[in-house]
């Protein structure tokens, strides 16, 4: 751990039963820093998730935020959560909520107007909370999360219901939260999002860490890039061509995954003189981790 | 706990009881109903220095006291089903001052039960005690509920919103009726009269007798006492299930 990680955790290990959720995983994420957890479900993301903001007692290891352990309350008071759904109850309003929580933290109640108008949602501070959309009810999650002044920010799923305007103003205020230190840890499934705003990305399968970087890292691992275009070579034919590892023809435009696509290109212009809209493109995240996650089963199935 | 942090979760639980008052106002009237019933009828009986209807704001209160005190349960049922509480634990608030606020908040309520019984019995020309001696009762039947508070805290950790308040009402109104708290146990069968010195109803509503015919008292505290140690650890287990 170095002075600037606010998040440490150390060979966690739990189990559900016979579920071996998660399997001594490390993790650290730094002052300022997004690091996004990916995996498929059951990955052991949500276990990781609930040990790191105290909600359970892991069976192994060490969790550490800023030095303390999230199992004590008084550890949690700078910890900002924000839930997929966090089942407001029907009587408390916008307002009351955000000073609430702000008051839970140690924090001044006033301190809600200016969180509240930092997320768009002042206006609406006297409405009950369920009365608010799905969009705006993430929102004051945000605001509740934000309103503890956090050195941490757990998100999960955190832009689901958001339209493209909220989710932009969503991250644009966690760039300037992260600006002032706040580290960031988001599970998510919107990969290319994940790609988007995160500086390292932890990819977790079987409750084990598998990958660990720059989403940029992680995708020139992956050897294959894809070649598409409009072509009159058969399916058959398409597989025939150098270093062409998968195939797949729909309206006319075939896709096919190379692992070297310069050979292939030339194989494929020099088969077809009627080639048109021809295309190289990169791995994507989303490839990426599929790609690993496949591997990794590979080998622990031989 | 600081006391602003308390403040906060109990003030949050009197905004789910005034903003929605409908569970309240059940609560209030459906005890002081039948009060009202039995005081029509058996109330102008005399026992002692007190008519029935007075004796009756230690039975029957203890019956609308305990009735209130169930109702935290009630909220963390729904809390959890709603995902409420998953929130709540991960903020700095320990849950036992969100679970000291639920029970604080329908402090209020209950003691509104017991003072509606008693305007009942004034209205109706019963009220046999002076000011003293109805805020004793009043304490001690307040403090008589803990144990039936913990209980539904128990059952809140581990029902579902819906089915909580059929579990409650399944284990209370038995337990209710066999503690003497809807008529006198001499009215019930002998095998009823066996069974109600093991209920911490009965226990309950003799700490009120008690001090209206200033008769000892020890015996109730200490089996109220035990009733808490019981409930407090069931509620304990039912809390650690729930995060297991």
């Amino acid at each position: 751990m170095t002075v600037t990680d606010i998040v440490a955790i150390r060979d966690l290990d739990h189990r559900y039963g016979e579920t071996h959720a998660l399997r001594g995983v490390d993790l650290t994420v730094a002052s300022g820093e997004c690091v996004a957890l990916l995996g498929p479900n059951g990955a052991g993301k949500t276990t990781l998730v609930s040990a790191l903001t105290g909600a359970l007692a892991p069976a192994g290891g060490t969790v550490r935020i800023t030095g303390n352990d999230p199992r004590r309350p008084e550890a949690r008071r700078r910890l900002g959560v924000v839930h997929q759904h966090a089942g407001f109850p029907r009587t408390l309003k916008v307002g009351e909520l955000v000073a609430g929580w702000a008051v839970r933290a140690g924090r001044p109640a006033a301190d809600a107007d200016a969180v509240l108008a930092e997320v768009g949602l002042h206006d609406l501070r006297k409405r009950r909370a369920t009365q608010l959309s799905g969009g705006q009810q993430q929102r004051l999650q945000l605001a509740m999360a934000l309103v503890v002044d956090p050195t941490l920010l757990v998100l999960d799923e955190p832009s689901v219901g958001l339209d493209i305007d909220a989710r932009r103003r969503f991250w644009a205020t966690l760039a300037a939260r992260r600006d002032r230190g706040t580290a960031v840890l988001l599970t998510t499934h919107q990969i290319e999002e994940a790609a988007a705003v995160a500086d390292r990305v932890v990819v977790l399968h079987q409750g084990t860490v598998i990958a660990s970087g720059p989403p940029a890292d992680l995708t020139a691992q992956l050897p294959d890039r894809t070649v598409t275009a409009r072509t009159a070579l058969r399916d058959r034919e398409l597989r025939a061509l150098p270093d062409v590892l998968d195939v797949t023809v729909a309206d006319g435009r075939m896709r096919a995954a190379s692992a070297r696509p310069e050979a292939t290109v030339r194989a494929l212009l020099a088969a077809d003189p009627t080639l048109s809209d021809l295309r190289v493109e990169g791995a994507t995240l989303e490839q990426a981790i599929v790609s690993m996650i496949t591997q990794e089963s590979q080998e622990v199935a031989a | 706990m600081t006391a602003s942090i308390l403040a906060v979760e109990i003030r949050d639980e009197l905004y789910s009881i005034i903003r929605e008052p409908t569970a309240a106002v059940f609560s209030i009237a459906m005890p002081v109903g039948m009060f009202a019933l039995f005081a029509t009828l058996f109330g102008t009986e005399a026992s002692g220095p007190v008519s029935g209807a007075t004796l009756m704001l230690a039975t029957f209160g203890a019956f609308g006291v305990i009735s209130v005190a169930l109702t935290p349960g009630i909220g963390i049922a729904e809390d959890r089903e709603r995902g409420w509480l998953r929130v709540k634990r991960v903020s700095p608030v320990p849950v036992r001052t969100t679970l000291a606020a639920k029970v604080a908040a329908s402090l209020p309520v209950a003691f509104g039960v017991y003072a509606a019984m008693s305007l009942t019995a004034f209205a109706m020309g019963l009220f046999d005690t002076d000011v003293r001696t109805w805020l004793q009762i009043a304490g001690l039947l307040l403090l008589g509920s803990l144990p039936f508070a913990l209980l539904s805290i128990a059952v809140g950790f581990v029902a579902r919103g819906r089915t909580a308040p059929a579990i409650i009402n399944a284990v209370f109104l038995p337990m209710a009726i066999a503690g003497g708290l809807w008529m006198p146990l001499e009215m019930l069968p002998s095998f009823v009269q066996d069974l109600s010195v093991w209920l911490p109803t009965y226990h309950a509503s003799q700490l009120g007798l008690g001090v209206l015919m200033g008769e000892p008292m020890i015996d109730h505290i200490v089996a109220l006492v035990a009733a808490t140690t019981v409930t407090a650890s069931l509620a304990a287990m039912a809390y650690r299930s729930s995060r297991a």
